[in-house]
C-alpha cells in the first residue's frame, strides 16, 4: 500500500517538477529563446545563401547534375582583378551609370521638393501624381520604355522630332544606350529622393530664414547657404539609398537591352547573370557577386564618411 | 518434442501440412496465372493511362508553340492529363530553363529544347531524359507514331554522341529569303541569284524613311544564326578538323564586311539591337522590302490581323556565294526534364504534339517540323494557309541546309563572342580587327570548355 502511495506522490511531483524547471529555464534564457525564430529565419534566408555564394566563389562548377564543384581557391578572384577586361569595363560602367543617374535624380528630386514645399492650388494632387512612377512595376516600366524608344515606331522619337530635334537612337546604339537607361532610372526613382528631401525640408527650423531675410539675403543665398547645409544629412541618406540600388540595377537593363548593344550597358550585375545562366559558369559568377558586394559596401562607406565630414 | 504430436500421415507419405501447403500453392498459382502471363503479352497503348496527372511545361514564344497550344484542349480531352505552361521570350526561356534545372526542384516536366544552342551542355549536365526507352516501348508510344518518319538530319540533330535521343524535333528552320512580291513586280525585279544581286536589289529599293532596303538580325547572340548563312556562303566553317577555331579563314572577314555593310547601309536605324521580333515587325509593317531569317517565322507574315503585307510576300532560296549554294538550319525540339516526376505523362504530350496528325496541321498553318511524310499529305496542298511558294522553298531549304551552329559545349558563349563582333562592325568597327579578336577569344573559350 505504501509502495503505491509513494509512487503516486512521485508521479504527482514529476510533472510539477518538470514544469517548474522549464519555466525557470525559459526565464533565465529569455534573451536567447524569444529572438530564436527570427534568427533562424534570417539564417536560412540571408546568411546561408551568402555563405553558399562565398563558398561557390572558391569553386569551379559548370552547373551540371553530374559533375561536382572543384575547389580552386582564389583563382576566380585573380581572374576578375587581373585577367578579365570585360569585368573591368563593367565595373566602370556600373560606377558611371550610378553617378549619372543619382546626380540627375538628386538635382531633380531636391528641385521638386522645394516646389512642393510651398503652398499652391492643386499641390496635393500634383504631389501624388509625381509619386506614381515609384509605385509602378519596374518590368512593366521597362517594357513600355522599350516600345517608346523604338527609333522608327516609338513615341519618344515622334515627340523629339515634332519639337524640331533630330531623332535619337536611345537604347539602339552603344553610345547612347547607357544614358537612355539612366533616363528610365531617373524617371522611376526621382520621387524617392523627392519624398525624403520633402520630409527633410518640412523639419527645417524657420528662424535662420527669418534672420537671413532681415540681414538681406537673396533667395539663392538662402538656398545655398542655409537650406542645403541643413538638408545635407537627409540628402546623404537619400543618395546612399539610391546609390546602393543603382549600383545593383538589373531589371530595367535586363529587360531593355540585356547588356547590349555591344555590351555598352553591361553592368556587373548583368555580367554575372550572364556568366551564371548563359555560360553556366557558376563559380566565376559567384565571385563576381562577392566583388559587387564589395563595391556596394565601399560606396556605402564612402558616403557615410561624407555625411560626417564638413564641406 | 513429444512424439504424440507427430502429424498423421496420409496417402503416399505426405503430411496433412504438406497437402495444405500444396493446395495453397495451387490456388495461389491459379489466381496469379493471368498476372504472370500478361507481361509476356505487352500492355496495349492507352491514351488514358496517365489520366489525372498534371504537367508543367516551359515554352517560348514562337509560331509552332502557338499552334501546339491552340490544339491543347484536344490533348487534355484525349488523355485526361492537365497541362500548365509558361510562355516566355526566347532568350529568357533558355535562361529560366537553366535556373530550373540547376535548382533541381523537379517542378518543370517538359521544355522547348533549343538544341542548336544547348545540346552538348545539357547532355553533359544530365538534364535531358533519354527518349530511347519511350520510343521502343510499345505500351508508351502510339502504334502510328513512326519515329522513322523523321528525316535523318532532324534525327541526327536530336541524337547525342552516345546515341541517346534527347528531344523530338518540333521545328526545323532553314533560313530563306523573304521579299515583297508587290514591290518586286512593280519594279520588274526577281529574287537574287548571287550576293551581288541581293545587294543591288536592296540598294534599288532603299528609300528611307518610307522603305528600307534590307533587314536582318543585329542583336548580339541572336545575330549568330543568320550569320551562319553568310559564313557558309563565303565558304567558311567554325572548327578545323582537329576542333580548333577556324576564324582565321579569310571567309570570316569578307563575310563580316558584307553583312555589317548591308546592315549599315540598307537597314532601319537601331538594327544593331534587332532580334527576329523587331525584324519581323519592321517587315510586317511594310517598312522593309527584303529580309532573311528562319522559314518558320513566315506564318505571322500571312496573318491578316497582324501583318500589313499578308498576301504580298514572296519566298525564295537565299543566293549562292563564293562558297557555294548553302543555307543554315536550326533544329528545336521538345524534351523531358530528367528531374521530372511525370516523365511518361510528359512523353504522352510530346508524342501527341509531334504525331503525324499534328505535324500536318502545323504544316498547313505554316510551321514545319522534322517529319518526311507530311510534305506529301493532300491536306497540305488543299488547305495550306501559306502560299505554295513557301512550301516549295521550305522543302528545298531542307535539302540545302547545313547545321547552323558548331556542336561545342558552350554555343552561347560563341554566339556572344561573335555576336559582339558583328554589333561592333555594324557600329563602324574594322572587320579585320574584330575577327582577329573574336578568333582569340573563341580559341580561349574552346580551351577552357572543351575538356
Amino acid at each position: 500500500m505504501s509502495q503505491t502511495n509513494s509512487s503516486a506522490k512521485a508521479q504527482e511531483q514529476m510533472p510539477l517538477g518538470f514544469g517548474l524547471w522549464l519555466s525557470r529555464f525559459t526565464h533565465r534564457n529569455a534573451r536567447f529563446i524569444f529572438p530564436a525564430p527570427a534568427v533562424l529565419a534570417v539564417a536560412f534566408i540571408i546568411v546561408y545563401p551568402v555563405c553558399y555564394t562565398g563558398w561557390m566563389s572558391l569553386q569551379e562548377w559548370f552547373a551540371s547534375s553530374l559533375t561536382l564543384p572543384k575547389f580552386i581557391g582564389l583563382a576566380n578572384y585573380q581572374k576578375i582583378l587581373f585577367a578579365d577586361p570585360r569585368f573591368r569595363e563593367a565595373f566602370f560602367r556600373t560606377v558611371w551609370f550610378t553617378i549619372v543617374a543619382v546626380t540627375a535624380e538628386t538635382a531633380l528630386g531636391v528641385g521638386m521638393a522645394l516646389i512642393f514645399n510651398r503652398e499652391f492650388w492643386g499641390r496635393g494632387i500634383v504631389r501624388t501624381l509625381s509619386i506614381l512612377p515609384m509605385m509602378a512595376t519596374p518590368t512593366a516600366i521597362a517594357l513600355v520604355f522599350v516600345m517608346m524608344y523604338h527609333p522608327t515606331l516609338g513615341v519618344m522619337n515622334y515627340l523629339v522630332t515634332s519639337v524640331g530635334l533630330p531623332p535619337f537612337k536611345w537604347t539602339y546604339s552603344s553610345s547612347s544606350a547607357l544614358y537612355a537607361l539612366a533616363l528610365v532610372d531617373v524617371w522611376e526613382w526621382t520621387p524617392l529622393i523627392m519624398l525624403i528631401a520633402l520630409a527633410g525640408l518640412a523639419a527645417l527650423p524657420k528662424e535662420p530664414y527669418e534672420s537671413a531675410t532681415i540681414d538681406g539675403a537673396s533667395a539663392f543665398q538662402c538656398f545655398y547657404l542655409i537650406t542645403l547645409p541643413l538638408l545635407r544629412p537627409t540628402l546623404v541618406v537619400a543618395i546612399l539609398f539610391r546609390a546602393i540600388d543603382a549600383l545593383k540595377t538589373f531589371d530595367i537593363i535586363f529587360v531593355m537591352t540585356q547588356g547590349g548593344p555591344s555590351n555598352a550597358s553591361e553592368t556587373i550585375n548583368i555580367l554575372l547573370f550572364n556568366q551564371a545562366f548563359s555560360y553556366f559558369n557558376m563559380g566565376y559568377a559567384s565571385s563576381m557577386a562577392v566583388a559587387l558586394f564589395a563595391v556596394v559596401m565601399g560606396a556605402s562607406l564612402i558616403l557615410m564618411k561624407v555625411r560626417r565630414v564638413g564641406w | 518434442m513429444r512424439r504424440s504430436l507427430r502429424p498423421r500421415t496420409t496417402g503416399a507419405g505426405m503430411t496433412r501440412r504438406d497437402v495444405l501447403r500444396l493446395g495453397a500453392t495451387a490456388v495461389a498459382g491459379a489466381a496469379a496465372g493471368p498476372f504472370v502471363v500478361t507481361p509476356a503479352k505487352a500492355q496495349a497503348f492507352n491514351w488514358q493511362r496517365f489520366k489525372g496527372k498534371e504537367l508543367f511545361l516551359l515554352l517560348y514564344k514562337h509560331p509552332v508553340v502557338d499552334e501546339i497550344l491552340r490544339e491543347l484542349p484536344e490533348f487534355e480531352a484525349l488523355t485526361g492529363i492537365k497541362v500548365q505552361y509558361e510562355v516566355l521570350p526566347e532568350i529568357q526561356q533558355r535562361q529560366k530553363t537553366v535556373v530550373e534545372l540547376t535548382a533541381g526542384s523537379g517542378g518543370m516536366d517538359g521544355f522547348v529544347a533549343s538544341l542548336h544552342v544547348e545540346k552538348r551542355r545539357f547532355w553533359r549536365a544530365g538534364w535531358y531524359e533519354p527518349l530511347n526507352k519511350y520510343l521502343e516501348d510499345k505500351s508508351l508510344t502510339a502504334p502510328d507514331y513512326d519515329w522513322n518518319d523523321f528525316t535523318p538530319s532532324s534525327k541526327a540533330a536530336v541524337t547525342q554522341p552516345d546515341k541517346s535521343v534527347s528531344a523530338v524535333p518540333i521545328f526545323v528552320d532553314p533560313d530563306i529569303y523573304f521579299y515583297r512580291k508587290d514591290i518586286f513586280q512593280a519594279k520588274g525585279l526577281k529574287p537574287p541569284k548571287t550576293l551581288e544581286d541581293l545587294e543591288a536589289i536592296a540598294q534599288k529599293l532603299h528609300q528611307p524613311p518610307a522603305t528600307y532596303g534590307f533587314v536582318a538580325r543585329g542583336l548580339k547572340n541572336a545575330n549568330a544564326s543568320p550569320w551562319a548563312y553568310v559564313l557558309f556562303a563565303f565558304g567558311g566553317d567554325y572548327l578545323t578538323p582537329d576542333r580548333k577555331s577556324a576564324m582565321d579563314n579569310p571567309a570570316w572577314v569578307k563575310g563580316l564586311e558584307w553583312y555589317s555593310g548591308m546592315l549599315k547601309r540598307y537597314a532601319p536605324p537601331g538594327v544593331v539591337n534587332f532580334n527576329w521580333y523587331e525584324c519581323s515587325s519592321a517587315f510586317m509593317q511594310g517598312q522593309v522590302a527584303t529580309y532573311f531569317d528562319g522559314v518558320n517565322f513566315a506564318a505571322q507574315f500571312e496573318d491578316k490581323e497582324k501583318s500589313k503585307i499578308a498576301g504580298k510576300v514572296g519566298y525564295a532560296i537565299l543566293p549562292a556565294g563564293p562558297g557555294g549554294l548553302h543555307t543554315c538550319m536550326f533544329t528545336v525540339g521538345l524534351a523531358i526534364s530528367a528531374q521530372s516526376r511525370n516523365k511518361e505523362a510528359t512523353w504522352y504530350f510530346i508524342q501527341w504534339a509531334t504525331n503525324k496528325q499534328n505535324s500536318v496541321r502545323q504544316l498547313v498553318n505554316g510551321v514545319g517540323g522534322g517529319r518526311n511524310s507530311m510534305w506529301t499529305h493532300p491536306d497540305v496542298k488543299a488547305k495550306g494557309r501559306m502560299p505554295a511558294e513557301w512550301y516549295a522553298t521550305f522543302h528545298e531549304g531542307l535539302k540545302l541546309g547545313k547545321n547552323g551552329l558548331p556542336e561545342i559545349m558552350d554555343v552561347t558563349q560563341y554566339r556572344d563572342i561573335y555576336g559582339l563582333a558583328i554589333q561592333k562592325a555594324i557600329e563602324g568597327g574594322k572587320p579585320a580587327e574584330l575577327v582577329a579578336q573574336a578568333h582569340k577569344d573563341f580559341q580561349e573559350m574552346l580551351n577552357s570548355t572543351e575538356k
